[in-house]
């Protein structure tokens, strides 16, 4: 259909609706219309975000001042769980395993998806089945993602401790060992998360146009400059949301692949920050402590998302688009 | 709305203080506050004080009425092992009874195991006031629920010949000498080996370790690069725990002493962490468990000599490896040790707040704890029918020995061997549970010094204990 076909259409489709219009109707201008649809739109997923996350974030920030048993019993106590939380060596560990987890995952997962993005994006035979196959650990869920890994992890009959040996190197523990459990609780949440990552970065590759690249190619650039001064700039968006999402994901996250694999060992190895809040909460019953620790979480959270938007320019182009 | 229900009944607990609430307190609409601040402040504080009471929810399972809840994580349910079903139909058997003879009737709620013992839903509905009526408690847990004053008396609702009937098997569910949990099951701690391992090995019975460096010396024997030479548990938990405390107990020491006084710093305490790193360090523990904890799988598959395990286990092998060859013995002892191991085992509590508390208390005692022959019978049938274990009441035992329920060897040796001598499992609250959990992994899993572990753990447990309200400890 040509443009002036389109419009014509567009006119005769709308004219007849315009016809009946009713008094009450009449009196709401194209701006306020425009206001109330939009509303109308929004309002399913602003209540939804306010029933399920603010109240209970504000609740949960209103809970960090009790000192609460469990049972019903409330007791105010102002900044006692804060002052506790300070004094806490154990949170203070989760705190640092948490660093050291987001501050490894969030470059793997990245460059690993970006390179699989990179890969998928290729006319490759059958490269529909490759994306399939990349995707499909991110839909099983992180508890049989735990127990599976458990298994192929096993320290005497795991597949990877006997292809180890059958290559002639000796078995590990890998997740009783607490300087490789971490890396291990790593590697799966990588293997788990790449696959959704890897579907963002080409949904931005294929956002670029091919123009650049056969200019790219008339100038006798090669895979790696025109990576350099092509994909790279023009994928500054998708970058931005994937860096910020793994984040949050990081900080937040990974609680059922922690409570199968490791259950926080070996001496606490694994044990981040969410997992330590979750095990006071619901294993102690500490939910006034636990809501203090979570408060001051999310504070962090804030604290490292300001600075992405802040050295990303939250992924925006130079110009400002 | 802060304590639904009870008011009336419990001395009031404190609540939230709005006096303490800073930003409610002198803080008029001066010149310095704008009426912007005022309101941020006003709702701030509103939020901090509606926290609980919305976090409550807007009712107690008191208030509501209705068929009483009871939590388990036996049944009703169907699995393709018949010893489970077995257990579900224990359970769906007895509520039936109960139901077919009382006006007030009950539900049986079935939530999976690992939703149960580790999971969100029972602590949740507590906190909120949903709490089943009748629900399962480990020793573990019970100090916090009785300090919660979620358990109810069983005691009005017993015959002295019943209490009695029990015995030393109360001590850890009883405060002040009333009742407020019934124990269903006894459940010692043995080591299992594989008979085919061992004859392989040229050892006879002849070989049973008494003594840990025998035990040591076995388990080094019989390890290959596929097969764990001795199992103890290497996942943080109260589990763990579980299992490590007759090792302590063996040479003659304790979390707390006679007087409640803390006592794990102790040459007890320090053998028994050092016992578990040694066995690892020396690569005759494994750090994780083999076949993923799956004991039945474990043993057949080969891939373990030697597990402490519980008495639980019997009917498992029994349902899936019945033909599978495996001995037990007693925990062997350290160096002037005396011999002691491990009884856990679950309890029926009823819920004090919830909607019938009389009725739910008549129903543990109805269940358990009466002298009438079928609430005797009923435990002999969970005991030795529907599971393997020992019977907590003397009448139940006597009556499952005679019913043949501990004539094979291996439950005969538990009943005779294992399970005189034991003791109960505690019933420490999280941070004392948590000081030595750490103090094992890190000294089992991580290679720290048992010295400095038992006395950060002793420091940490001291530091709980001089704050402390509530039960007994011990």
């Amino acid at each position: 259909m040509s443009s002036v076909a389109a419009q014509e259409g567009r006119r005769t489709s709308v004219a007849p609706a315009q016809a009946p219009v009713s008094s009450d109707r009449r009196r709401l201008s194209r701006k306020h219309r425009e206001w109330l649809a939009a509303g109308l739109f929004l309002a399913p997923d602003v209540l939804g975000l306010l029933v399920f996350v603010a109240v209970p974030m504000v609740l949960s920030i209103g809970l960090s001042f009790f000192q609460v048993s469990g049972f019903g019993s409330y007791e105010w106590i102002g900044l006692g769980n804060y002052r506790r939380m300070m004094d806490d060596p154990l949170f203070w560990d989760s705190m640092k395993i948490t660093g050291e987890y987001v501050v490894i995952l969030v470059p793997v997962l990245f460059c690993v998806s970006l390179g699989l993005g990179l890969l998928v994006k290729q006319k490759l035979p059958g490269v529909g089945v490759y994306r399939t196959a990349l995707f499909l650990p991110y839909v099983i869920s992180l508890v049989v993602v735990g127990v599976l890994w458990k298994f192929l992890l096993d320290e005497q009959t795991g597949v990877v401790n006997r292809a180890m040996r059958a290559a002639g190197f000796d078995g590990e523990s890998w997740l009783g060992s607490p300087s490789l459990a971490l890396g291990c609780v790593i590697a799966v949440m990588v293997w788990v998360m790449m696959g959704y990552y890897m579907i963002i970065f080409l949904a931005g590759l294929q956002e670029i146009p091919k123009e650049f690249y056969e200019a790219a190619k008339l100038d006798g650039a090669g895979p790696w400059t025109t990576f350099r001064t092509i994909t790279w700039p023009l994928l500054r968006p998708t970058s931005f949301f994937v860096l910020l999402m793994s984040t949050v994901a990081a900080i937040t996250g990974g609680l059922d692949l922690i409570f199968v694999l490791t259950n926080g060992g070996p001496a606490n190895g694994t044990s981040l920050a969410i997992f330590y809040i979750y095990q006071q909460a619901f294993g102690f019953g500490e939910y006034g402590y636990a809501s203090a620790m979570g408060s001051f979480l999310v504070l962090i959270m804030v604290a490292v998302s300001a600075v992405i938007f802040k050295f990303t320019r939250g992924g925006r182009f130079d110009d400002g688009e | 709305m802060l304590q639904h229900g009870n008011d009336a009944e419990r001395p009031a607990r404190p609540t939230g203080t709005p006096a303490g609430i800073p930003g409610t307190h002198g803080h008029g609409l001066g010149s310095g506050t704008s009426r912007r601040r005022f309101l941020t402040a006003t709702a701030g504080a509103g939020a901090a004080l509606a926290s609980p009471a919305l976090l409550t929810g807007c009712g107690t399972a008191q208030a509501k009425g209705g068929n009483l809840q009871f939590w388990n994580f036996y049944g009703p349910q169907r699995s393709p092992d018949p010893a489970i079903n077995a257990q579900s139909k224990w359970f769906t058997d007895m509520v039936a009874k109960w139901n077919a003879s009382h006006r007030q009737q009950i539900d049986l709620v079935y939530l999976p195991q690992p939703t149960y013992l580790n999971g969100f839903k029972l602590p949740s509905a507590f906190a909120t006031g949903e709490g089943p009526d009748v629900f399962l408690l480990s020793p573990g847990d019970f100090l916090r629920y009785y300090n919660g004053g979620v358990l109810a008396d069983l005691t009005p609702y017993m015959e002295k010949e019943a209490v009695d009937d029990f015995g030393t098997a109360l001590d850890s569910r009883k405060v002040d000498g009333k009742v407020y949990a019934l124990p269903m099951e006894v459940e010692p701690l043995a080591m299992f080996y594989a008979q085919d391992v061992w004859e392989k090995a040229g050892l006879s019975e002849a070989d049973i370790p008494t003594t840990w460096d025998q035990m040591l010396d076995i388990g080094d024997k019989l390890r290959t690069r596929t097969r764990a030479g001795l199992v103890f548990e290497t996942n943080p938990g109260y589990y763990q725990n579980f299992t490590w405390y007759p090792w302590m107990w063996q040479g003659g020491g304790d979390v707390l002493d006679q007087q409640g006084n803390v006592a794990f710093d102790s040459k007890a305490t320090r053998q028994a962490l050092a016992f578990w790193q040694d066995a690892v360090r020396h690569g005759i523990t494994p750090r994780t468990l083999p076949a993923a904890g799956d004991v039945i799988s474990g043993f057949k598959g080969g891939n373990v000599a030697l597990w402490q395990q519980g008495i639980w286990n019997v009917s498992s092998f029994k349902a899936f490896a019945p033909k599978y060859k495996y001995g037990v013995f007693k925990l062997p002892l350290p160096p002037g040790g005396r011999y002691v191991t491990t009884l856990g085992g679950w309890s029926f509590c009823a819920n004090a707040q919830g909607r019938n508390p009389e009725a739910a208390a008549e129903f543990c005692v109805w269940a358990l704890g009466s002298m009438k022959d079928d609430s005797i019978d009923r435990m002999v049938d969970w005991c030795v029918g529907a599971k393997s274990d020992v019977a907590p009441r003397a009448s139940a035992l006597e009556r499952g020995a005679a019913k043949g329920g501990y004539d094979s060897a291996i439950m005969k040796k538990f009943k005779d061997e294992i399970f005189p001598g034991g003791r109960a499992e505690p019933r420490y609250p999280p941070v004392v549970y948590k000081a030595i959990s750490d103090a094992i992994q890190g000294t089992m899993l991580a290679g720290r010094g048992v010295a400095g572990e038992a006395e950060r753990a002793a420091r940490s447990i001291a530091a709980y204990t001089k704050s402390y309200k509530g039960a007994s400890l011990i």
